[in-house]
């Protein structure tokens, strides 16, 4: 018998490697453009994907490139969902701070910009771990107008 | 194709570099590299053309950042002309545009007084 398939879903693995990011925002941009979305609203979709598997693969994996990141893409009536999840270093949402960007302008350094992007680009931003998994994700929503 | 490819030729006294492609954390150090290279060997007004630059992410940004206050320091800046519609949106998104000037065409920004015109 064949196995139930969820067409509203599925799921890309990719190594810890910063090689695969174009090909991984390449298919957030077309996915996004699928779930109904505009062009210009496709483009920052896959740059919030860019910056949350950058952080997977630099900061939770600390850029070692043997792990894996694992998305999946649910498409609803209402909204785009990626998840993205890792058994790297967590994010905890409690110690979040996202960078002022008037701060930026008067002290220009290096770094901290992907959060910001993150959450200026997507609907909802949400971090969380899986305690029965010892897995993390990262959730980024768009919601389609 | 390679993800990027980046070009520099001189106009004048200013440095024009022409990144062609994507920048993401995997390519941002050929980008990084030619920035650091060009500081480093004295030219601080930079002109970075932006025609064929289809994408950038923070990393990307993050590597003008990284330089704007040396090269200001030396009287020199970093200015940014013909962003795709895109590409703006991510450094306005950000504030940049009020960090850096930001022209339409090449042959303005050459021609404004933070590039000697």
């Amino acid at each position: 018998m064949a196995a139930k398939v969820d067409h509203a879903q599925f799921r890309l693995i990719i190594p810890s490697q910063t090689r695969y990011l174009n090909l991984v925002t390449g298919l957030a941009k077309r996915a996004s453009v699928v779930a109904g979305l505009d062009d210009a609203t496709a483009a920052k979709v896959s740059i919030a994907v860019d910056e949350a598997v950058t952080n997977v693969i630099l900061h939770a994996y600390q850029g070692e490139g043997h792990h894996s990141v694992e998305l999946e893409l649910r498409f609803t009536p209402q909204a785009l969902e990626v998840h993205i999840w890792h058994s790297g270093q967590g994010i905890r949402e409690d110690q979040l701070v996202l960078p002022d960007p008037s701060e930026y302008i008067k002290h220009p350094r290096k770094g901290g910009l992907g959060l910001l992007l993150m959450s200026r680009f997507m609907d909802e931003v949400r971090f969380r771990a899986d305690e029965d998994s010892g897995r993390n994700e990262c959730c980024l929503i768009k919601k389609i107008s | 194709m390679a993800d990027l490819s980046i070009a520099v030729r001189q106009a004048g006294g200013v440095a024009v570099v022409l990144p062609a492609g994507f920048i993401n954390a995997h390519t941002v150090r050929d980008f990084e590299a030619t920035l650091e290279g060009l500081v480093q060997g004295g030219q601080y007004r930079i002109l970075i053309n932006c025609r064929d630059l289809s994408y950038i992410s923070s990393a990307g940004l993050g590597a003008i950042m990284g330089l704007i206050e040396t090269v200001r320091e030396h009287g020199g800046d970093i200015l940014l002309s013909n962003l795709q519609d895109n590409v703006f949106a991510i450094f306005d998104t950000l504030g940049f545009t009020q960090l850096y000037r930001v022209f339409p065409d090449e042959s303005q920004a050459l021609a404004s007084p933070e590039a000697g015109g």
